[in-house]
């Protein structure tokens, strides 16, 4: 596992800087601990720990310990103002990892551009957001899409799609993205339906769905309650096309049962990566935190992945200065759960995608791994 | 009148100092707060300004709006959108502001219509609002990458300016929207916004369009509303689906019900408590903050009606037990111009009614009356209990009432008007019950009764009180114009009564209706209200229409008298014929009245 | 054709059982019971538990029932009554109410999705189609429901005096009838027939605290438009709900969630009395 041994690194290194008590180095983490994020947002919260008390354990970064401070934005937009204002003036921290909903992290940027500091994206989004002082390790549609699409038109011989969504950000970003790319490769898009977010009666949906008679059916639906409705709806009408699904994560999955049985998902991060770095990982969280673990996931993972990167990269550029280390994140390359990570590619990451594909017993299977999906025009303008 | 000048200028004076300490408060402010404080301090100022608004609306006029936030949407999408997708300078800055407030005046109007109208219940118009932030949400998901759907929009130029400058700008709008509030509650208009929350129905019946001011409140809310939304929005970069939701629109109802509604600055300073409080406290406690605001509402809601604002005061009146609440002396004068029965004309009838009927789905309450009143002449109604005497009265007041047949008054038929329509052709209608405006005083009364004919000051009080002889001599004959200042809550029953008629003489009209004006009253009462209606008969020429039990005094005063039974007109004649007639003796006495065939 | 019309039909029966609880409170006591989302919620959660503890998923209806009447009698006595003559107040009261639900669910259950497996899966032949089930059973329980209501108003001593009480209070008083109670059992009966709604569409949703909330606002219009009879709010459900589904399937289904709301402001400004009288 390559990050003891980096941390361990940076420990001696600091061997010889002098040994004296110094202000910690406060890292600030908005998260969802009320509202739609509040499901995951423990999680998060046990990886972002487990990141600093790893890098602490070797002695910091600069000889200064990493101290987190969690402020919670609710989910939203109002929330995240008042989450970011906290952390930005009243704790003053150095930079920001943030597990966020779009509409937070789009409150939040215009705070982080008062205080000019980095800033560090962790959650899967619908792509093409830019700000000098950010960068993006998770997922975008790019990355997300392929995987499961090609798996649909080669494997499965898929010539006509059906997709249905959420109407709100992430679920039309990702679906006009299929859409195209779809359309790119010679299959047919036979229907785009949204429903509102908070909807949960998907009746007209699935009979337009049935009328259509598709080869593949796509979801992207917000997270949570209109993924469970629409996939419980789906089969009390029988539906059972092959059927690829942008939002489901394994816990869910897995308190699904049956229902959940044949769902194809793409994710950058399985439980099941057969990897020492993500067994490490694993077993580290569970000797930190006990029965309490929280089964560690797509957006957990990079969660702590991103702290690391920042610990990295500060060490890299021999300050906590906001500039330097923004320069130095777009070169710094993290081996964690999910691989080696770097975000090189306009502020976002290459990834290693996998698909895969839930069992009856609500566990996912991995039928196939992409290395180093690029995530492509994201943010021209940061283009080295 | 100079009176009315130094009154007026006290009144501006105490809204000056008020706004002159407020904007002192807000110059030093950014010296004593941290950055932190500063910063959320500006947004909170925004919010609180709705939160006033939020106050008049439903504090002061009593409409329970859930959607004040989509107001607030409108005027912040209006600033994302236009940076956003257009362009950025003052002048673009200025367009959208402009299309800002023109769009929430737009869309208030448009609620305005849908929910209020004569007859529409509050809690419809409740739901009518609930439904408006929904609906936008709802459009603004769905509108793509145009609103930024559930992300909102960040980070569209605006200016950066420094926080002082911003807490300036939020402090000051909110300085100058409460003082345009408080002196539009303390006025004559806020008399009759009162007036409208304590018995709506009434204030239709004198001729006040109730509709059309709650509609035009609601549009000046609006645009306070969406300038405060505007400003929020340019100040922290970024517009989101939430500021328009129906859950903001909840928490501004949350805010002023802690906060005290009908309390204007209750609502203000629980507003700004909170949003602060809440950055302090959620963080640490994010379920527990949420369940511990629920519980303080609902708690406030059942036990504290007024919120935490008059406990207060209530400790300050206990501190300083002298200081009482300024009431506004009022001075009655006679108002030479009056057209008190000036309308009459022999030629057409002031009211002529034609085969009106009212069904109640299969039961019938009047079938095919026909009657004319004429100019000058006292008609009584009379007949057993359930006859439909005060259905009839409240079909020829209220064009909505009837199922068929017509009403015309002064010539104008009257189709389907509402009361406030009707009283404009010249009808002033009494009740049978004496619920009146509880907390407006005789004077404030008095003056709600000539909105019609004068109008109310939107910002500031009149002090004198022009009324009819008439009305004039109603007041001194019961001892009313000693009491101007008297809450009508505290008068006697028949003071009550008395108010009850000047009041309706005051909105002078040339058919009077009136409701069993003498019930429950003393005799030498009576006496005195009997003279009265005699001569406004003899010397102002009104035709009077009157519903009485008491047959000695509707012989006593009466030209002319109709007898209603089960819904038909039994007999018409002078007040000898009916009163001998062994017919209505037999229906009085309760016998079948076969022998009508 | 036949699954548009089994659309219109089992879309009304669910519009229809979610709505029928907060009807009966209007209906009587006069006021919108903004808690009505947060017994729903409630319901959902009792199947929930229910289900986990291993009883039959069919036990949960019958389970939440119960839970919602005590429950319905405690919130009655405890936030209700004293604002009888403030009815916008008790709008904001059962508002707040539904904040503490939701929070309470929250801090004992979690913020996140519960399952409650589905008593009759898979899909049965009718008119020639294959549908839903479960979505057939709720229909038909809409059916039931409106017929046994009805006869609860016209047949039963308590719907003597409900009905009373709905045309004229004080007159109903006058007879010797005991207002308070028949307000307290109807807030009991709309609380109960709340809790099993939610329990009841619980198999064709996921659990979650706010499961109730998007059922308000279509729920509210739906009994403001149908006045206080059952077989009107079924009526109203049909139309309404039915205009949804065609607007949903032939045009979209983000125009066609506001349907409702739309229809019945329209039909309220032009006729305030709604469905419930010609």
């Amino acid at each position: 596992m390559k990050i003891p041994h980096l941390v361990f690194g940076l420990g001696l290194g600091l061997l010889s800087m002098s040994a004296q008590a110094q202000e910690t180095i406060k890292i600030g983490i908005p998260v969802g601990l009320s509202g739609a994020n509040s499901v995951v947002a423990p999680s998060v919260v046990q990886a972002s720990e487990l990141a600093v008390e790893q890098i602490n354990a070797h002695g910091g970064v600069l000889g200064r310990e990493l101290e987190l401070i969690i402020a919670d934005d609710e989910s939203g937009a109002q929330g995240a103002q008042r989450a970011y204002d906290s952390l930005v003036f009243q704790h003053r921290v150095d930079a920001i990892v943030a597990m966020e909903t779009s509409a937070a992290r789009n409150a939040g940027l215009p705070i982080v551009n008062r205080g000019q500091i980095p800033y560090i994206y962790t959650s899967f989004y619908e792509g093409k957001s830019c700000s000098p002082w950010m960068h993006i390790n998770a997922w975008v549609p790019e990355q997300q899409v392929a995987p499961i699409v090609d798996q649909f038109m080669n494997e499965l011989g898929a010539k006509s799609f059906f997709l249905i969504g959420s109407d709100y950000a992430f679920g039309r970003g990702m679906l006009e993205f299929t859409r195209e790319y779809v359309e790119a490769n010679g299959g047919e898009v036979v229907g785009e339906e949204y429903l509102p977010m908070d909807g949960s009666d998907w009746t007209a949906i699935i009979s337009q769905l049935r009328s259509a008679n598709p080869d593949a059916l796509i979801t992207s639906t917000a997270g949570g309650a209109p993924n469970v409705t629409l996939t419980k709806q789906l089969r009390t009408s029988g539906v059972n096309i092959p059927y690829g699904n942008y939002a489901v994560d394994e816990g869910t999955a897995a308190s699904m049962g049956s229902d959940a049985e044949g769902i194809y998902i793409a994710a950058s991060y399985i439980t099941g990566i057969d990897s020492k770095a993500n067994a490490e990982f694993r077993e580290a969280l569970r000797a930190k935190f006990g029965d309490d673990t929280e089964t560690p996931n797509e957006l957990s993972v990079p969660q702590y992945e991103a702290i690391l990167a920042y610990a990295m990269a500060v060490e890299q550029a021999g300050t906590t200065d906001a500039e330097p280390v923004v320069e130095a994140l777009s070169e710094v390359t993290v081996e964690g759960p999910r691989g080696s990570i770097t975000m090189d590619k306009q502020r976002h990451a290459p990834l290693t995608m996998y698909l895969g594909q839930i069992q009856g017993d609500g566990s996912v299977s991995v039928i196939n791994s992409f290395e180093n999906v690029d995530p492509g025009e994201q943010c021209p303008q940061f283009a080295e | 009148m100079g009176d009315d000048r130094t009154w007026a200028t006290s009144r501006f004076r105490r809204a000056f100092i008020g706004s002159l300490i407020g904007l002192a408060v807000v110059a030093i402010a950014p010296f004593f707060l941290d950055i932190y404080l500063t910063s959320i301090l500006i947004r909170t100022l925004f919010l609180a300004a709705v939160v006033m608004t939020v106050d008049i609306i439903w504090g002061w006029v009593g409409i329970l709006t859930f959607g004040q936030s989509a107001f607030f949407g409108i005027g912040a999408y209006a600033c994302g959108l236009v940076f956003t997708h257009y362009g950025f300078g003052p002048g673009w800055a200025l367009g959208a502001l402009a299309i800002g407030l023109i769009a929430a005046a737009l869309v208030a109007g448009a609620t305005g219509w849908l929910a209020f109208f004569h007859g529409s219940s509050p809690l419809y118009a409740s739901i009518m609002t609930l439904a408006l932030p929904i609906i936008l949400t709802q459009v603004i998901f769905s509108a793509g990458t145009f609103t930024g759907s559930s992300s909102g929009l960040s980070g569209f130029p605006t200016y950066y300016w420094s926080l002082e400058v911003w807490l300036w700008i939020a402090g000051v709008f909110l300085v100058l929207t409460t003082a345009g509030g408080w002196l539009l509650v303390r006025s004559d208009f806020g008399r009759v916004m009162i007036a409208i929350r304590e018995n709506e129905l009434r204030c239709a019946y004198l001729g006040i369009p109730v509709s059309r001011i709650k509609t035009a409140l609601m549009i000046a809310a609006a645009i306070v509303t969406a300038a405060a939304g505007f400003g929020y929005a340019a100040f922290s970069n970024v517009v989101a689906p939430e500021l328009a939701g129906f859950q903001l629109g909840t928490e501004f109802l949350i805010w002023t019900a802690l906060g005290g509604r009908g309390t204007l600055f209750g609502p203000v300073v629980a507003a700004i408590g909170i949003e602060t409080t809440s950055s302090w406290l959620s963080g640490t406690l994010p379920f527990l903050w949420q369940l511990l605001i629920g519980v303080v509402f609902v708690t406030v809601i059942v036990l504290l009606p007024r919120g935490f604002a008059p406990l207060c005061t209530g400790l300050w009146r206990y501190v300083r037990p002298k200081s009482r609440p300024f009431v506004l002396e009022r001075t009655l004068a006679l108002d030479s111009d009056s057209r008190l029965g000036q309308r009459a004309s022999i030629d057409t009838p002031p009211l002529l009614i034609e085969q009106l009927s009212r069904r109640y789905g299969s039961l019938h309450v009047l079938t095919d009356v026909t009657m004319t009143a004429r100019a000058s002449q006292l008609l009584g109604i009379i007949g057993p209990n359930g006859a439909g005497k005060t259905t009839l009265m409240r079909c020829i007041s209220d064009g909505n009432e009837r199922s068929d047949g017509m009403v015309k008054i002064n010539g104008n038929d009257i189709g389907r008007a509402s009361p406030h329509k009707v009283v404009e052709h010249g009808v002033g209608r009494s009740f049978q019950n004496t619920s009146l405006f509880d907390s407006l005083t005789i004077a404030e009364c008095l003056m709600l009764a000539r909105y019609r004919l004068d109008g109310a000051q939107l910002f500031r009080n009149k002090t004198n009180l022009a009324l009819s002889q008439p009305a004039l001599d109603i007041l001194s004959a019961t001892g009313l114009d000693q009491r101007l200042t008297e809450q009508t809550k505290n008068l006697s029953h028949g003071m009550k009564r008395g108010l009850e008629l000047a009041m309706v003489l005051a909105s002078e009209p040339s058919v009077l209706l009136l409701d069993e004006p003498t019930a429950g009253l003393t005799h030498a009462e009576r006496a005195v209200i009997g003279k009265v209606l005699s001569r406004l008969t003899r010397e102002y020429a009104l035709c009077i229409v009157l519903i009485e039990h008491d047959l000695d005094f509707v012989r006593e005063i009466s030209d002319r008298v109709v007898v209603l039974h089960q819904g038909e007109i039994l007999m018409e004649g002078s007040v000898d014929e009916v009163v001998s007639s062994e017919l209505v003796k037999s229906v009085y006495a309760g016998h079948q009245v076969e022998a009508a065939e | 054709m036949a699954v548009l019309a089994l659309d219109i039909l089992t879309t009304a029966g669910i519009l229809f059982v979610v709505s029928s609880g907060l009807l009966i409170i209007l209906g009587v006591m006069k006021l919108i019971n903004f808690a009505h989302g947060a017994f729903l919620t409630v319901g959902g959660y009792t199947a929930y538990s229910v289900s986990a503890a291993g009883y039959s998923p069919w036990l949960s209806i019958p389970a939440a029932a119960i839970f919602g009447f005590v429950g319905g009698l405690v919130v009655e006595r405890l936030i209700v009554r004293p604002l009888y003559d403030r009815p916008l107040d008790a709008i904001l009261a059962t508002w707040g109410l539904g904040i503490v639900i939701g929070q309470l669910i929250t801090l004992g259950f979690g913020r996140g999705v519960q399952f409650v497996p589905t008593p009759l899966a898979g899909t049965t032949e009718l008119l020639g189609v294959d549908y839903s089930a479960y979505r057939l059973v709720v229909a038909i329980v809409a059916v039931l429901l409106v017929i046994a209501m009805s006869a609860l108003l016209k047949l039963t001593r308590f719907g003597l005096n409900a009905r009373a009480v709905i045309m004229d209070e004080t007159l109903a008083r006058g007879l010797g009838i005991d207002s308070t109670r028949v307000r307290a059992w109807t807030f009991g009966i709309g609380a109960a027939l709340a809790c099993a709604a939610g329990a009841l569409i619980t198999p064709l949703l996921s659990v979650d605290p706010n499961m109730g909330l998007p059922w308000l606002v279509n729920s509210f219009m739906l009994v403001l438009i149908s006045g206080v009879s059952f077989p009107s709010l079924f009526v109203a459900s049909l139309i309404l709900g039915g205009a949804q589904v065609v607007v949903s399937t032939y045009a979209n289904p983000i125009l066609g969630g506001m349907t409702i709301v739309v229809i019945a402001a329209l039909v309220l400004r032009i006729n305030p009395k709604g469905f419930s009288r010609g």
